[in-house]
């Protein structure tokens, strides 16, 4: 029955994709109609108007190929070759060092706020 | 959009196939550049210049897959909501390093693609790369990049953060879980996790909750971030 539950709870995932994308598109919101239902899904759960036991299995299930499901999209820079035997070659060191530079600032910022704020509960 | 045809279903099973031997090959060596998604992209662009099929024929297959990544952003939610105690303890610091890294990302991406000449479309396409692919993909589409370019740029800031990522935390003294975990998943995403995993598991929780918050903020600001920069 196992199956059964989590084909279920996966046609739930897609009615909240489905809500989120009525909503992007009733109020032309400029961001995905996945991360709107990501947050509805979100709230419910935090809200408890959702419980966890009947979303758990399904969205385990579908995580765990998350990456199979992205493929056909990098399958998609065949059609993109001689941008990388141009001028666009230099794109790849903007991404390497604007990564690092992302790095850097997060997990600066995170470690120095939680050392800061632990120095003060000691005083305190 | 989904075609019923011989094309579709060809490259749907063949696409799924790939993957399959892609994992089994990475689960056996454990090799970070055989990451199944590097490798199972290479096999199938192989096989369409091989064969010459365009990439439109074999999207008719390849839809099929894609339309799993909708659904799985909004499944990200689940294991956020297991993670609700470590987020409710360190809200602040997170949220700091959230903001911080994915403004950063979006500002210094937007910024030097803009000074080296780059088109808007190209710039658009750089600009989500430190979120997690679906969400990448979908916020290229939403603000006019290139979705398959976005999600290949989504794979060079991971494979950064897993090679290049432990020396620039070791240069920087960012030696905690929280650092190190949120400093991974802000900017390297799925397979910053994955490396986090190796520090520990309070990394691996901080940087799947901070993969989480990264895209969803990400989503939201980019294009506030297209707006102001271009």
């Amino acid at each position: 029955m196992k199956i059964v539950r989590i084909v279920l709870q996966l046609l739930v995932l897609y009615g909240f994709l489905l809500i989120g994308e009525a909503i992007q598109a009733l109020l032309q919101l400029p961001m995905p109609g996945s991360i709107i239902g990501f947050l509805l899904l979100f709230s419910a759960l935090l809200l408890k108007i959702y419980p966890l036991e009947w979303i758990d299995a399904g969205a385990t299930f579908l995580l765990s190929f998350l990456s199979l499901y992205f493929i056909p999209a990098t399958v998609g820079v065949v059609d993109y070759g001689p941008l990388f035997s141009g001028k666009g070659v230099l794109l790849l060191p903007i991404v390497v060092i604007s990564t690092l530079i992302t790095m850097g600032a997060a997990g600066f910022a995170s470690q120095h706020i939680a050392n800061r704020s632990a120095a003060q509960k000691e005083e305190s | 959009m989904m075609a019923f045809t011989p094309a579709a279903l060809i490259f749907s099973v063949l696409t799924v196939t790939a993957y399959v031997i892609a994992n089994f090959i990475y689960l056996r060596f454990r090799k970070t550049p055989l990451n199944p998604v590097i490798t199972a992209t290479v096999a199938l662009v192989a096989i369409l210049v091989l064969f010459d099929i365009p990439y439109a024929t074999y999207m008719e297959g390849g839809d099929w897959v894609a339309a799993f990544l909708g659904p799985a952003v909004v499944a990200l939610a689940v294991p956020l909501y297991k993670h609700r105690e470590l987020l409710q303890k360190n809200l602040v610091p997170i949220a700091a390093g959230i903001f911080a890294g994915v403004i950063a990302g979006l500002v210094s991406g937007t910024l030097f693609t803009r000074w080296l000449g780059f088109t808007e479309e190209l710039i658009l396409t750089v600009l989500p790369k430190s979120l997690t692919t679906p969400v990448a993909m979908q916020v290229a589409s939403t603000i006019g990049g290139i979705p398959s370019l976005a999600a290949v740029f989504v794979m060079v800031a991971g494979f950064t953060g897993i090679l290049l990522g432990p020396y620039l935390l070791h240069l920087l003294n960012i030696d905690s879980p929280i650092g190190r975990g949120i400093g991974l998943g802000a900017s390297a995403h799925g397979l910053g996790t994955a490396k986090a995993f190796e520090y520990g598991p309070e990394d691996a929780s901080m940087s799947s909750v901070a993969m989480t918050l990264s895209a969803v903020l990400g989503a939201l600001l980019s294009p506030l971030a297209a707006w102001l920069l271009l």
